[in-house]
C-alpha cells in the first residue's frame, strides 16, 4: 500500500523552503554538536589556572583567538564548554517545563468543571509571582547546584505551557471526532492520549522552542547575579559577569560569551518561528 | 419491534449569565421528546435548525448527558450504564456526523480510524485488523490504497466515507446520522445517501436520519419525525406525512421545498424565524408563526397524540 502524507511531512516540505528558518536549525544543531564534541575542538583545559600572571587578560592572538581571562584561562575553550551548560539546563528545563505544563493543561482541558477552575486558578497564582524573586529565595534556602538550577527554571516556567495546553484542548474537544471516538467506547485516557495530544503536539514544540531562549536568557541572568550553576564551571552568564570589571581594557572576555548568548537565544527564537510557520495547525485545518 | 425507546426526553443548558448580566437562562434545546426506533427502518428527523435535533442524536448516543427521561437500547436502560459496562454498550449505536472535515482525526490515517473501533472493543488482533478495515474499505465504496493515506488527501464525500466505515467497524444495530450529506456537493450527496441504502439492505441496519432539509429525508425513510423547538410536533409514516400534513408546521415545512413546476407553489411557506430556546413561546410553540392559530393556541400547550392509526401530532386542530 502506499505511504500517504502525513501532516509532518507536508509542515517538514514547508521548514525546508523557509531559509531562514533552516539557518537556525542548523546554527542550533551546530551549538549541541560543539557542545558534544567540546574536548575534539580545543586544546585547553576550561578551569584550570594559566601558570604565569602575564597569561591573564590577553587580547585575542593566535594562540587564543578570543583571548584569556584574568584567571589567564581560554575564553574561546570556556565558550565551548559553557555551552554544555547553557544547552543541557535550558533543554532539561524546557522538558521539565513542558511535559509539567502539558499534564496540567491538558487535565484542566479535558476535565473541565471545578478541576479546571482550580488548577487554573493555580495556574494564575504562581504567574503572579515574580521569578526570578522565586529563584533567588529557593538558591538562597538551598545549595546552589546544577540540579537545582535547571528543576527551578522547569518548574516556574510551566504556567504558559498549561494555558496554552488547556486552549488547545478545549477547542479539539469541540470537533466531531472526538464524539466519534467517545461513541465508539474510547476511554479518557485513550481519547486524550491518541486524539487529543498528538494535535496539539507541534504547537507544544514551537513553544518549547521559544522558551528555551527566554529560559537560556534567565540562566545567564542568574549566573550573572552569582546565583547559577557555581563556578568554576564555565557558564555564559557567569563569564559575562566576569569580564563586567575589566570591561575597557579586556572587552572580549565578557563580550564574547554576551555575543553566544544572543546568537543561541535569536537561534532559538527563529527556529521557533520557522517552525510555527511550517507546522501551525492553524493552516491546514 | 422496536430496538431504541425513548421516553419523555429532556435537556437544559443553563446559558453563562455575563459578568453584569444577572440571571443565568435556561435553554430548553430538548423539551420531552419520545421516539422510537424500529429494527430494520428509518425515521426521519427534521426541523429547522436550532430546533434541537443535533442534541437529541447526541443524546440518543450519551454523547450528551439528559437532564431528565429514560432510553432502551435493545432492551438495556442506557441512562443507567457506567463507566466500562457503557463503554461496551456503546457499540450497539454509532454515529455519522455532519461536517467531514472535524469528524476526522488530521493525524490518523484512514486505516487507523476505522481500524479504531475494532481495537477498542477487541474485535480482532494483529493482521486481522488490517483485513477487516480492507473489507470495510470495500464496503464503503473506497479503494483499498486509502488505508494508509491521511483525511487530509481525501474530497468530502470521500471522507465521509472513511466516517461511515468508522461506524460500521464496531458492527452497531443502529446509525444516527446528523445531516451526514449537508456538507456535501448535491451529486455526491445522492452517491452517499444510495450507500447509506444499500448498507441498510445488507446489514439490517437501523437509522435514525437526521435532516434540515425534507427533500433529503422524504427519500430514506419510513417514518418521519418533525421536530420545533426541542419537541416533536408531528409524526408517522413517510408517505402520509408527505401528502396530508397534519401540523401547520409540517405544511409550512413542505412548501419550502422547491417545486420544478413552476406555477405549482400554491402553498404558503413559513414566515419569520424560529424563536429563541430560551424564550419559547407559552401555549403552542408554534403560534407565533402558525397561520391557523387561534385563541386556544397561546394559552395552553397542545401534547403529541395519536390522531389517527400511527400518525401523531401535536396540534389542536387535531383535537376534538
Amino acid at each position: 500500500m502506499s505511504g500517504g502524507r502525513s501532516l509532518w511531512s507536508a509542515g517538514w516540505a514547508r521548514f525546508r523552503k523557509n531559509p531562514l528558518a533552516m539557518a537556525a536549525a542548523v546554527t542550533v544543531l551546530a551549538l549541541y554538536l560543539v557542545a558534544i564534541f567540546a574536548p575534539v575542538l580545543t586544546p585547553y583545559d576550561p578551569v584550570s589556572h594559566g601558570d604565569l600572571p602575564e597569561m591573564r587578560h590577553q587580547p585575542p592572538s593566535r594562540e587564543h583567538p578570543l583571548g584569556t581571562d584574568k584567571f589567564g584561562r581560554d575564553v574561546l575553550t570556556r565558550l565551548i564548554y559553557g555551552s554544555r551548560i547553557s544547552l543541557t539546563v535550558s533543554f532539561l528545563a524546557v522538558t521539565i517545563s513542558v511535559v509539567l505544563g502539558s499534564i496540567v493543561g491538558s487535565v484542566a482541558g479535558y476535565t473541565g468543571g471545578i478541576v479546571d477552575a482550580v488548577l487554573m486558578r493555580m495556574v494564575d497564582a504562581l504567574m503572579s509571582i515574580p521569578r526570578l524573586f522565586l529563584m533567588l529565595t529557593c538558591i538562597a534556602l538551598f545549595s546552589r547546584s546544577f540540579l537545582l538550577v535547571t528543576i527551578l527554571l522547569g518548574a516556574t516556567g510551566w504556567m504558559g505551557t498549561a494555558r496554552l495546553v488547556r486552549g488547545q484542548i478545549l477547542s479539539l474537544r469541540g470537533r466531531e471526532f472526538v464524539s466519534a471516538v467517545e461513541a465508539l467506547g474510547a476511554g479518557s485516557r485513550r481519547i486524550v492520549l491518541r486524539h487529543l495530544i498528538p494535535n496539539v503536539l507541534t504547537v507544544i514544540i514551537v513553544s518549547a522552542t521559544l522558551k528555551i531562549g527566554l529560559i537560556i536568557l534567565v540562566e545567564a541572568a542568574l549566573s550573572f547575579l552569582g546565583l547559577g550553576v557555581p563556578p568554576p564551571t564555565p557558564s555564559w552568564g557567569q563569564m559575562v559577569y566576569e569580564g563586567r570589571e575589566v570591561l575597557l581594557d579586556a572587552w572580549w572576555v565578557s563580550t564574547f560569551p554576551g555575543l553566544a548568548i544572543v546568537v543561541t537565544v535569536v537561534g532559538y527564537n527563529l527556529l521557533g518561528d520557522g517552525l510555527r510557520d511550517s507546522f501551525d495547525p492553524v493552516q491546514f485545518t | 419491534m422496536s430496538i431504541l425507546v425513548a421516553k419523555g426526553l429532556k435537556k437544559y443548558y443553563r446559558s453563562q449569565g455575563g459578568l453584569f448580566l444577572r440571571g443565568r437562562q435556561l435553554v430548553r434545546a430538548v423539551d420531552g421528546v419520545d421516539i422510537e426506533l424500529r429494527k430494520g427502518m428509518t425515521l426521519g428527523l427534521v426541523g429547522e435548525s436550532g430546533c434541537g435535533k443535533s442534541t437529541l442524536a447526541r443524546l440518543l448516543l450519551r454523547l450528551e448527558e439528559p437532564t431528565e427521561g429514560t432510553l432502551e437500547i435493545d432492551g438495556t436502560d442506557f441512562f443507567a450504564l457506567r463507566g466500562r459496562e457503557l463503554r461496551r454498550a456503546r457499540r450497539k449505536i454509532q454515529m455519522i456526523f455532519q461536517d467531514p472535515y472535524s469528524s476526522l482525526n488530521p493525524r490518523l490515517t484512514a486505516g487507523s480510524t476505522i481500524a479504531e473501533g475494532i481495537k477498542i472493543h477487541k474485535l480482532a488482533r494483529g493482521a486481522d485488523v488490517e483485513r477487516r478495515v480492507g473489507e470495510l474499505l470495500d464496503k464503503v465504496g473506497l479503494p483499498r490504497t486509502a488505508y494508509s493515506r491521511y483525511p487530509h488527501e481525501f474530497s468530502g464525500g470521500q471522507r465521509q466515507r472513511i466516517g461511515i466505515a468508522r461506524a460500521l467497524a464496531v458492527e452497531p444495530d443502529i446509525v444516527v446520522a446528523d445531516e451526514p450529506v449537508s456538507a456535501l456537493d448535491v451529486s455526491v450527496q445522492a452517491q452517499i445517501i444510495n450507500l447509506l441504502a444499500d448498507l441498510q439492505s445488507d446489514l439490517g441496519l437501523t437509522y435514525l436520519f437526521v435532516a434540515h432539509d425534507l427533500g433529503v429525508v422524504e427519500h430514506v425513510s419510513d417514518r418521519i419525525s418533525v421536530m420545533y423547538l426541542g419537541r416533536i410536533v408531528e409524526s408517522g409514516p413517510a408517505v402520509e406525512l408527505f401528502s396530508s400534513p397534519l401540523h401547520p408546521y409540517t405544511e409550512g415545512l413542505l412548501a419550502s421545498i422547491p417545486s420544478a413546476k413552476p406555477g405549482d407553489r400554491v402553498r404558503v411557506a413559513i414566515s419569520g424565524d424560529v424563536p429563541s430556546p430560551v424564550d419559547i413561546p407559552a401555549g403552542c410553540a408554534f403560534h407565533t408563526r402558525c397561520p391557523k392559530a387561534f385563541g386556544r393556541c397561546s394559552a395552553e400547550t397542545p401534547r403529541l397524540r395519536e390522531v389517527s392509526p400511527g400518525r401523531c401530532a401535536a396540534c389542536w386542530l387535531h383535537v376534538d
